[in-house]
């Protein structure tokens, strides 16, 4: 009866030890107060991104011709030296310029073909659905260290298409009409195993009508 | 018919090679069952080694081993439960729950707005949490195994299906990530040069190879699988056993939950589909009877072994994920056909 007495005697100081040791009572108003100061602002994050890193950036994009040129010439390198991705997959993005002149305005892109007329090739500039993480990536500075959590970070793609979607297209599908001439920035998503350059799309970071 | 047998006994005695020959070919076929899987796990090895170049290389072998430490963990739990002629499918969405529920407590707490109170939870708050949610829901499966009789197949497929569900409901079906690095070691710290994860799957083979070879408890699941009617005539208690076996693995696949959630720095409501299988193929391969009564936790381990060099290899020869499945489904047909061979045969 005695062993039986101090058999529970133990158990019960570890489970006390080890509850103990489990968790910890707060007020909840004082850890809500402190979890809403020290909140990740994506939307914050993905302006200022845009502002000081990205368009800044856009002076090293690539130009679209010519990238399309190296590509089917020397894929291995067009690769290596203009792409960028966080992730380790397949799937990799360049940030390109130029020039083309509308062929089509479909319900969820806007088809031009590259300029000069030499070049022949048409590319999609995207409309209706811009998602993923082209923009964020094509400029590779952004790392995955930078953030605490994935989630944090696909919120800053999020808002990043989300600019776009709102400020950046609807002016310029407004305006533009077949046989405009458009000047574009963008990224674009190339596949290194399985390459098509035949359906490339375009997920704009500027757009300029300069001739209609 | 007494002459007859004097004659058979005759040329039995004046042809001793004939004899001692089928005595060779029996042990040396006895050999080869029983080191069949570190036969075929070394000529796998031997096929993708030439096959690939990056196969065999230290960096590689650890990503292997941290890879499998899941699987061993879940695996462990099955070879028990298949040992006493069960099965439990609901490990994959056990280990999702479970990872859930840890990443869940440690992220968010437990909120209690009507009386302002915030309970958080420290890092061994949650693994214990994880693990007693795991053992809690192999419990279930044991007791409704036991208690109403129903067939292990249905009652696992039931929690399978409960504890998906239960999932989706507690992450409102979105990843719960960002957990923090003390937690992210359990996954992907290093300790005296091996990998956290291949430090948790060995310290629980060991105990299991201790619990299945040197406890009452051990001897008990094996004597269930082999023969349940004999062994409850020789005063074993069924219900209490096989409860206690179905907590086990419940408890494994809550660890394997915490290692997987660990590795991510994220619980996804998806989590561990189809781990049961591969677990299954882990159990089969390493030559433990679906029948029960026989098989080992070490056969187990390399069944497991050949399955994430099957999946790493595959991998690395660039085949496709499709064809990935193929190849694994017919190497756990193979190896139920030899199992059955061996088991005629013996």
């Amino acid at each position: 009866m005695l062993k039986k007495g101090i058999k529970y005697t133990v158990a019960l100081i570890l489970l006390l030890i080890v509850g103990y040791n489990s968790v910890y009572i707060k007020k909840l108003s004082e850890v809500k107060a402190a979890a809403a100061t020290g909140k990740f602002d994506a939307t914050l994050y993905a302006q200022t991104f845009w502002q000081e890193k990205l368009t800044p950036g856009l002076a090293k994009a690539n130009n679209l011709p010519e990238l399309l040129t190296l590509l089917k010439s020397d894929k291995e390198n067009a690769f290596k030296n203009y792409s960028h991705a966080l992730g380790i997959g397949n799937l990799r993005y360049f940030l390109i310029k130029g020039i083309g002149k509308i062929t089509a305005s479909n319900e969820n892109d806007i088809s031009v073909t590259l300029l000069p007329d030499s070049v022949g090739q048409e590319v999609k500039l995207a409309t209706e659905f811009v998602y993923g993480n082209a923009v964020r990536d094509a400029l590779g500075i952004l790392s995955i260290n930078d953030f605490s959590n994935t989630m944090d970070m696909n919120n800053v793609s999020a808002e990043i298409n989300k600019k776009i979607r709102t400020e950046i297209i609807p002016p310029f599908r407004a305006q533009a009409k077949k046989s405009d001439v458009v000047a574009f920035t963008g990224a674009i998503e190339l596949n290194q195993v399985h390459l098509r350059l035949d359906e490339i799309e375009v997920i704009p970071v500027s757009l300029n009508l300069i001739q209609k | 018919m007494s002459p007859k047998v004097f004659v058979k006994e005759e040329k039995a005695q004046v042809q001793p090679p004939t004899l001692k020959a089928p005595a060779f070919s029996g042990s040396y076929s006895r050999y080869l069952v029983k080191f069949q899987s570190l036969i075929a796990l070394f000529i796998l090895c031997l096929i993708i080694s030439l096959l690939s170049d990056k196969f065999l290389t230290v960096a590689n072998g650890w990503n292997v081993m941290r890879q499998i430490s899941v699987n061993i963990c879940i695996s462990v739990g099955m070879t028990l439960v298949v040992l006493t002629a069960g099965i439990d499918l609901s490990v994959g969405s056990v280990l999702a729950l479970c990872g859930a529920i840890t990443a869940g407590l440690l992220k968010f707490g437990i909120e209690l707005p009507s009386q302002d109170l915030f309970i958080g939870f420290t890092l061994l708050g949650v693994v214990l949490a994880g693990l007693l949610t795991g053992t809690l829901l192999g419990t279930f499966n044991g007791w409704t195994i036991t208690r109403f009789k129903v067939p292990p197949f249905v009652a696992t497929l039931a929690v399978l299906t409960i504890a998906r569900g239960l999932t989706m409901l507690y992450t409102k079906g979105f990843p719960i990530s960002g957990l923090g690095a003390d937690f992210a070691y359990i996954g992907t710290g290093w300790l005296l040069g091996i990998p956290v994860p291949v430090w948790i799957s060995g310290i629980i083979v060991g105990l299991a190879v201790f619990l299945t070879n040197k406890t009452r408890l051990g001897r008990y699941i094996y004597a269930i699988g082999g023969n349940e009617s004999a062994a409850r005539l020789s005063g074993i208690n069924i219900s209490k056993v096989k409860t206690t076996v179905y907590a086990i693995a419940g408890g494994l696949a809550a660890i394997g939950g915490i290692i997987v959630t660990s590795r991510l720095d994220s619980a996804q409501p998806n989590a561990g589909i189809s781990y049961e299988l591969d677990a299954i193929a882990a159990v089969v391969i390493g030559g433990t009877s679906l029948s029960g009564g026989r098989g080992s936790i070490l056969g187990t381990v390399q069944g497991a072994i050949i399955i994430g060099v099957l999946n790493n290899g595959l991998v690395l020869l660039n085949v496709s994920p499709f064809w990935q499945q193929v190849v694994k489904g017919m190497v756990i047909l193979l190896a139920v056909i030899i199992d059955k061979a061996n088991s005629k045969s013996e």
